[in-house]
């Protein structure tokens, strides 16, 4: 299998801090690789890198592209979404609460839509051709939110949801960029068992159907345990381990991170 | 009611009365006088007595209403209905809004005061539809948006006086260079938000009127610029007296000259300038622009995790909004024929903020609201002469008691999935 992201001995340091210290794995196509670790493993700080919110101090980050070999270092803040295709959640959500679930899932179509309406000129004049792609946009927003059962309340201003349906729109949201690599910080947060469930049945569609690899931080084991195909440890921002979900429940250094070593 | 809330109220009324006398015995109890030599101070006791006296009385009345947990019925009432009005017929308020400035000039009481308050009452409309680009959409708060009004106001009367082209050609051309400052104004802020956003543009905002102040050989520094050509109709000049061969508006149409022609025409010409930014901003606001906008007013990290370009974004927005300006700024240089550095100063781009954020931040109808309420009152109340910024502050304080959030404060999508359900 194809490898799609590659990280090659990244290391982030925050002045004397060393968050994340010199970290090498890769996550494959069509698959969930889940980071996981003890509070203040530095797993969000990977994240971060990946999606160009930090510049790393040393190392590298590759995105396959087809052929291509893409470097995430090269893009900055919004172009790491709009051109290398890498979307992300946040741990705590940021959804645009004061505007409508659809106008959400919009905006996350933005640059696609912003060319067909010629830079807002052939949208002021109304042409056919900016009407037509938007109403494709909301053809796909209305995709995704039958997948996610919100159709019914499309024209609801997003914060005006529950905390559950909002976690969801929000993946649903960087779905609509399309994105290669989906990046989900701590999804299941918050969620009871019922909602997590749903969550692992919309990653797993996200993974199968939609042929795009997830990285996954979370702390909600029944999640990271039920879909998580690769498992890569993390505690003081070094990688303590690799493998996958059945190696890491038994792996005694997993076992020492998070209980601690026996006297 | 308890006896010991109408103490406590009691109490509490008798501090508030401390504090107006406090304030109001400086301001209202000594009055200076110039006799002969110098100042002598009256003292004007008895009507500081009333006013304390009706500030512990409203005290009073409030707490006492508010102890038995029931509001002014009256008020709720009226803000209640105001909210149904707006909210469900919106769009025949609008209308009839149109329709009643359409014909308002030929009203039977219709007079030269009348129509001048409504030119003013229009030209912060306008402004106001656009600074709600900037503020209300992409929630940057822009407290020297006068200096848009400026640029637009100076490059109108120095191309009009230096060039002598016509109004219809200078119009597009100050709105560029507005636009243009926008950009100037939009790239040093960009890192920006809230409070240092503020700072900043309001220190922009001083900077445009030293400059006009100082800059002697062009702006012709604090004696302003004079002589700036009125608008003329077509071609056609509003002239008792037109140059040999030459038609004036008057002569043209067969009617008696009157000043009130150029008036109606100057009203009508703003009318139009404003609901050309309405019908602008109304549009944009719908287009994937102005859906980034909002977001980015929500969310800016969001935005960029969605792949939005936050500078490009921005600077549309701040040069969208000053293009607005800009357009506002020539007329009222055409307006006036006159124009020098005092008409700009920071109380405009701040009663320009007050009318967005008191109309509704976003709220295009709130703008209309805010603009005849606050301009209205404070032309009212004209013959107070200084005490008439009171009413302004004190109608800026009602609104923001009872509608905190802005007289309209209700967002509708841009776009909807299932129709209108009404």
């Amino acid at each position: 299998m194809s490898s799609l992201l590659s990280v090659e001995n990244l290391t982030m340091k925050f002045g004397g801090l060393v968050a994340i210290d010199d970290l090498s794995f890769n996550a494959q196509n069509n698959q969930i690789t889940s980071i996981i670790g003890p509070n203040g493993a530095g797993k969000t700080t990977v994240f971060n890198c990946l999606t160009g919110f930090y510049k790393p101090t040393t190392g590298q980050m590759y995105l396959h592209k087809d052929e291509n070999k893409v470097s995430l270092r090269k893009y900055t803040d919004f172009k790491i979404a709009h051109v290398a295709k890498v979307a992300r959640t946040f741990q705590n959500i940021r959804l645009f609460p004061a505007m409508s679930v659809l106008e959400n899932l919009l905006v996350a179509q933005h640059n696609e839509l912003m060319f067909a309406s010629g830079y807002s000129l052939y949208g002021l004049l109304n042409l056919k051709s900016y009407r037509e792609k938007e109403k494709q946009a909301v053809d796909k927003s209305k995709y995704w939110l039958d997948i996610i059962g919100l159709t019914h309340r499309a024209d609801d201003n997003a914060g005006d949801l529950p905390y559950g349906d909002q976690r969801k729109l929000e993946i649903v949201r960087a779905m609509c960029i399309e994105p290669k690599l989906l990046c989900l910080d701590e999804p299941a947060a918050g969620l009871n068992p019922k909602e997590s469930a749903e969550l692992n049945k919309l990653l797993k569609f996200i993974k199968n159907e939609k042929k795009t690899g997830i990285l996954l931080i979370e702390h909600d084991m029944s999640v990271v345990m039920g879909i998580s195909d690769h498992v890569v440890v993390l505690n003081y921002g070094k990688k303590i381990f690799e493998g996958t979900a059945d190696q890491t429940k038994n792996s005694k250094e997993v076992i020492e991170a998070y209980l601690g070593v026996d006297e | 009611m308890e006896k010991q809330d109408i103490i406590k109220s009691f109490k509490d009324s008798l501090f508030t009365g401390l504090i107006a006398l406090a304030l109001f015995g400086p301001i209202v109890g000594l009055r200076t006088v110039s006799k002969g030599e110098g100042l002598f101070i009256t003292p004007q006791w008895g009507i500081v007595f009333l006013l304390v006296g009706l500030c512990i009385l409203g005290r009073f009345l409030i707490n006492i209403n508010s102890a038995k947990k029931t509001e002014f019925k009256f008020l709720s009432s009226f803000s209640s209905k105001f909210a149904h009005i707006t909210e469900d017929k919106a769009k025949h308020f609008a209308i009839t809004g149109i329709l009643f400035a359409v014909v308002f000039p030929f009203l039977p009481f219709t007079d030269r005061y009348f129509m001048d308050v409504a030119i003013m009452i229009l030209t912060y409309i306008m402004l106001g539809w656009g600074l709600n680009i900037v503020v209300g959409l992409a929630g940057l708060l822009d407290l020297g948006y006068v200096a848009f009004y400026a640029v637009g106001a100076y490059s109108y009367a120095l191309i009009a006086t230096t060039f002598g082209w016509s109004f219809w050609i200078c119009l597009p051309l100050a709105g560029v260079f507005a636009a243009f400052f926008g950009i100037l104004l939009g790239f040093p802020v960009l890192r920006l938000r809230g409070d240092y956003l503020a700072i900043v543009t309001l220190g922009f905002g001083e900077i445009i009127r030293i400059i006009l102040i100082n800059w002697y050989e062009v702006t012709n520094g604090p004696d302003g610029i004079t002589g700036i050509p009125r608008p003329s109709f077509f071609g056609l000049p509003f002239k008792r007296s037109p140059d040999e061969g030459e038609a004036s508006f008057h002569t043209f149409f067969g009617l008696e000259y009157s000043t009130m022609h150029r008036i109606i025409f100057l009203y009508y010409l703003i009318l139009v300038l404003a609901l050309i930014t309405n019908y602008f901003t109304l549009k944009i606001r719908k287009l994937p622009v102005g859906r980034a906008w909002e977001a980015l007013r929500e969310d800016e990290i969001a935005c960029k995790s969605l792949g939005v370009n936050p500078t490009n974004t921005k600077l549309t927005a701040f040069a969208i909004g000053a293009m607005f300006g800009g357009f506002a700024g020539s007329f009222f240089a055409t307006r006036q024929a006159f124009i020098s550095p005092e008409s700009f100063t920071f109380i405009e781009s701040a009663i320009i903020v007050a009318i967005v954020v008191l109309g509704g931040m976003g709220s295009q109808t709130g703008v209309v609201l805010a603009s005849i309420f606050l301009i209205g009152i404070t032309e009212i109340f004209r013959d107070l002469e200084q005490f008439r910024m009171i009413a302004f502050g004190g109608a800026m304080v009602l609104i923001m008691v009872f509608k905190p959030k802005g007289i309209l404060a209700n967002r509708k999508p841009t776009i909807l999935m299932h129709g209108d359900k009404k």
